[in-house]
């Protein structure tokens, strides 16, 4: 990756302006301002106020900080994930690698809509926002794997009959040696899986938040500030409203920009 | 509203409304003198025996002759069908006198016999009637038709209001049940297309008569589309399609007062109540230290003095709804107690009353007397935006106390089965609708060995001296025949629940409504139906 890329730098520029925005004095993204409930924007709310008076600029970057940090940590697990289970499918017995590629299947075919659900319901009720938001992610990387995995299998497989590996065993490379001489020539399938997976989850996680079933209040997300576009009447109060939406699919964009360039 | 004296735990999920599911409205073209406006769904019977949902009640209304009319604006039981009527000193006699030439909606004659064979059925175990448990006992009940105009109903014992049961019971001719195509009320059922609408010709021998001696209703008809849509219902409205929108959620209602406020009314506030109260059930798998708290009036006080109610009128409401410290409205005009003391509220009033229990800051946490900090989840409902917003005021307004609150939203089924089976949760913020003023409705929460005694249900003995103090004049007033006692025993229950706050009540959802200009005759009530409770009285600008 080099950081000449524009759209590298925006997600960067976005980054810093995000946590900026969260690490300025007086800037609470749980803080009630109850006399500027659904205020229009102005000096100090630059994107107006929600239904609660909460500052909607300060909530949507701690919205998007959050979001990108629970999808590169769940991502990089994800890809951790899939590189051991497709290697080990690959370099293993043939049992092995046929029952793994069973196991990525049945992951691939689970409703994880109801599996997630029934996640949330079986959390302790006093479960805080902080540790329902890292659930969640650790759910979304749980499910996240098989798919990579698949990829990072049948990529392992052409290398396990390459010319050079065959040289490589007949000249006696030990098990550990294979696999390592083996994950570095998987790189240019793993990074991209990396970076391929980090929106698809920045996505999930906001649809799983539009349906109530994501981070808890008052911890901001994506989805819990897209549930607002439910509300018809609060539409045509401000336009405002829009903004989590349009800086979601920005982000989306640029993260996918990222993924096609690398 | 299920029934009339029912009072309903609101199970609605109240799904958010989308803009884009435009149903078939106007389906069918508005007739001259015809009054318009929408139910949210296909009414599930036209017997008015068998009435058990609101859209049915609502067509039930509207067709229905009863012997006595309990009239939702004074809030009294007025004679409709019947000219007269007197109840026994012992209460377990009532007998009605007919009005005289009365008549069906197809020029028969109605007499006591069809009154008779009307209330008969509807207490016949056969037509599984739900407003037949209101009479307690409706096996032990007997009804006589001694004359033409005469008829007496024989109760085993006796019922507390029993007049307002009258009010739900149609007459209709003996032996001829028609789903409310012949009637004695205002109207009869004339077409009904499903999903479309259902439409009401006028009944042209109801017996009724305004003061001119001109024959009541006044209205040629009334079309009831089925819309649920308050969006698209509203633009209709504004373009002079429906005559009314008999409620309105806060957020429709401030759009709609933007757009024409002419149109819009709040009532003030309505007999529902929005609450929250925490588990103090014995059986609960909740840490012993909690429920110590949970059963702590201090820590109840406090919690209700800490939570600043007209924020969460004005926030989460719009401003339609009315900080609330009673279980009992103030639209209830008889039974409010209008001295009801209330505890001091203000955060430094509830830090007093913590303090004094043991509990202490430290830093910005609250611990109790063992040093537990003091953190709970507040259960509510998906998709109700309302509790939603009052459950993260209250989360904030209880965190400037030190306590850390967890705010969850779980779907109906789900949030019940802790309510009502395993009993696996802190506290709860859920409303009662209340659709009958008579205190005597809500026994079922009131008494300690009822399963809807939320906080502490099903108790084989009251817990608490106060619980045995409401016990005892809940069963008083119930079987007081003095309206003054009786008053004087709900006063005082309310009293004991402001002391204790075992239900922490927060705010009465204002009534809102939104009338055409054009319709005449209207005199908003805050009982329900609230624009049509008239419909005789009702009509169109012109059309006559």
């Amino acid at each position: 990756m080099r950081l000449r890329y524009p759209i590298l730098w925006l997600l960067l520029g976005l980054f810093v302006a995000a946590s900026v925005i969260v690490s300025m004095p007086g800037a609470g993204y749980a803080r009630q301002d109850r006399d500027a409930t659904l205020a229009p924007a102005s000096a100090s709310h630059p994107a107006g106020t929600d239904a609660l008076g909460r500052d909607r600029l300060v909530r949507v970057a701690a919205a998007f900080l959050l979001s990108l940090a629970g999808s590169v940590i769940a991502s990089a697990l994800t890809t951790v994930a899939a590189a051991g289970v497709g290697t080990l499918a690959a370099f293993g017995r043939a049992s092995m690698g046929w029952s793994s590629m069973v196991v990525c299947d049945v992951f691939l075919a689970l409703p994880w809509m109801f599996l997630l659900m029934m996640v949330r319901s079986a959390l302790p009720l006093t479960a805080s926002p902080a540790r329902s938001a890292t659930i969640t992610f650790l759910v979304l990387a749980a499910l996240g794997w098989p798919a990579s995995a698949r990829a990072v299998y049948h990529g392992a497989l052409q290398l396990k009959s390459s010319d050079w590996m065959l040289y490589a065993r007949a000249a006696g490379l030990d098990r550990a040696g294979i696999v390592r001489h083996v994950i570095p020539s998987l790189f240019h399938l793993l990074v991209p899986q990396f970076l391929i997976t980090i929106p698809a989850f920045v996505m999930a996680e906001a649809n799983l938040g539009a349906l109530g079933l994501g981070v808890g209040e008052p911890l901001p997300s994506w989805g819990g500030m897209l549930f607002e576009l439910n509300n018809s009447p609060m539409l045509m109060q401000t336009r405002w409203v829009y903004f989590p939406v349009a800086l979601l699919v920005v982000v989306l964009l640029l993260l996918e920009g990222v993924a096609v360039e690398a | 509203m299920l029934s009339a004296r029912r009072i309903l735990i609101v199970f609605s999920a109240l799904l958010p409304i989308g803009p884009a599911t435009i149903g078939a409205a106007q389906a069918a073209p508005r007739q001259p003198g015809e009054l318009a406006w929408t139910i949210g769904y296909d009414p599930k019977t036209f017997d008015p025996a068998k009435v058990d949902d609101e859209e049915s009640e609502t067509v039930r209304y509207l067709t229905a002759g009863v012997l006595l009319r309990f009239n939702r604006l004074s809030q009294k039981v007025e004679p409709e069908l019947a000219q007269a009527w007197s109840i026994s000193p012992d209460r377990k006699t009532i007998t009605f006198s007919l009005r005289p030439g009365l008549e069906f909606s197809d020029g028969s004659s109605l007499t006591a016999r069809d009154v008779a064979w009307s209330l008969r059925r509807v207490l016949s175990p056969v037509t599984a009637a739900p407003v037949a448990e209101e009479f307690v006992s409706p096996a032990g009940v007997t009804v006589d038709a001694p004359n033409d105009k005469t008829v007496i109903v024989h109760l085993p014992q006796p019922v507390i209001a029993i007049e307002k049961v009258f009010d739900e019971i149609a007459i209709e001719p003996a032996g001829r049940p028609s789903e409310g195509r012949v009637t004695s009320g205002p109207f009869v059922v004339a077409d009904y297309r499903r999903s479309l609408y259902v439409r009401l010709h006028r009944n042209p021998h109801f017996a009724e008569k305004d003061s001119s001696g001109n024959p009541f209703p006044y209205a040629t008809g009334v079309r009831l589309d089925i819309l649920e849509n308050t969006e698209q219902e509203i633009r209709l409205l504004q373009r002079g399609d429906y005559d009314l929108i008999d409620s309105l959620p806060p957020d429709y209602f401030e759009l709609l007062r933007k757009r024409a406020p002419a149109l819009v009314r709040d009532l003030g506030p309505s007999l529902n109540t929005e609450q929250m109260w925490f588990n103090q059930a014995p059986s609960s798998p909740l840490p012993a230290w909690e429920r110590e708290w949970f059963q702590s009036r201090a820590f109840r006080v406090a919690v209700s003095q800490a939570i600043h109610r007209s924020d969460l009128a004005r926030i989460a409401y719009l401003g339609h709804a009315t900080p609330a410290y009673s279980f009992i409205s103030p639209a209830n005009t008889v039974w409010y107690n209008r001295s009801l003391a209330t505890p001091r509220t203000g955060l430094e009033a509830a830090k007093t009353g913590l303090a004094a229990a043991g509990f202490r800051l430290q830093g910005t946490v609250l611990t109790d007397a063992a040093g537990h900090p003091v953190k709970f989840s507040l259960l509510t409902n998906t998709g109700n935006a309302a509790r939603e917003k009052m459950a993260t005021l209250i989360q904030q307004d209880l965190a400037a106390l030190g306590m850390q609150v967890t705010v969850v939203t779980l779907d109906f089924p789900a949030l019940i089965e802790r309510l009502m089976h395993t009993q696996d949760y802190e506290a709860c913020l859920l409303g009662i609708e209340n659709v009958d003023p008579e205190p005597n409705a809500m026994m079922n929460i009131w008494l300690s060995s009822s399963p809807n005694h939320q906080w502490n249900p099903s108790e084989k003995s009251p817990a608490t001296p106060w619980e045995a103090e409401i016990d005892r004049l809940m069963n008083l007033q119930a079987a007081s025949a003095m309206d003054s006692e009786r008053k004087q025993a709900i006063d005082r229950v309310q009293q004991i629940v402001a002391d204790q706050q075992p239900f922490i009540y927060l705010v009465y959802p204002n009534a809102l409504v939104a009338v055409s200009p054009k319709l005449l005759g209207v005199q908003p009530a805050v009982l329900e139906p609230r624009l049509t409770w008239n419909i005789e009285q009702l009509r169109i600008q012109g059309a006559r």
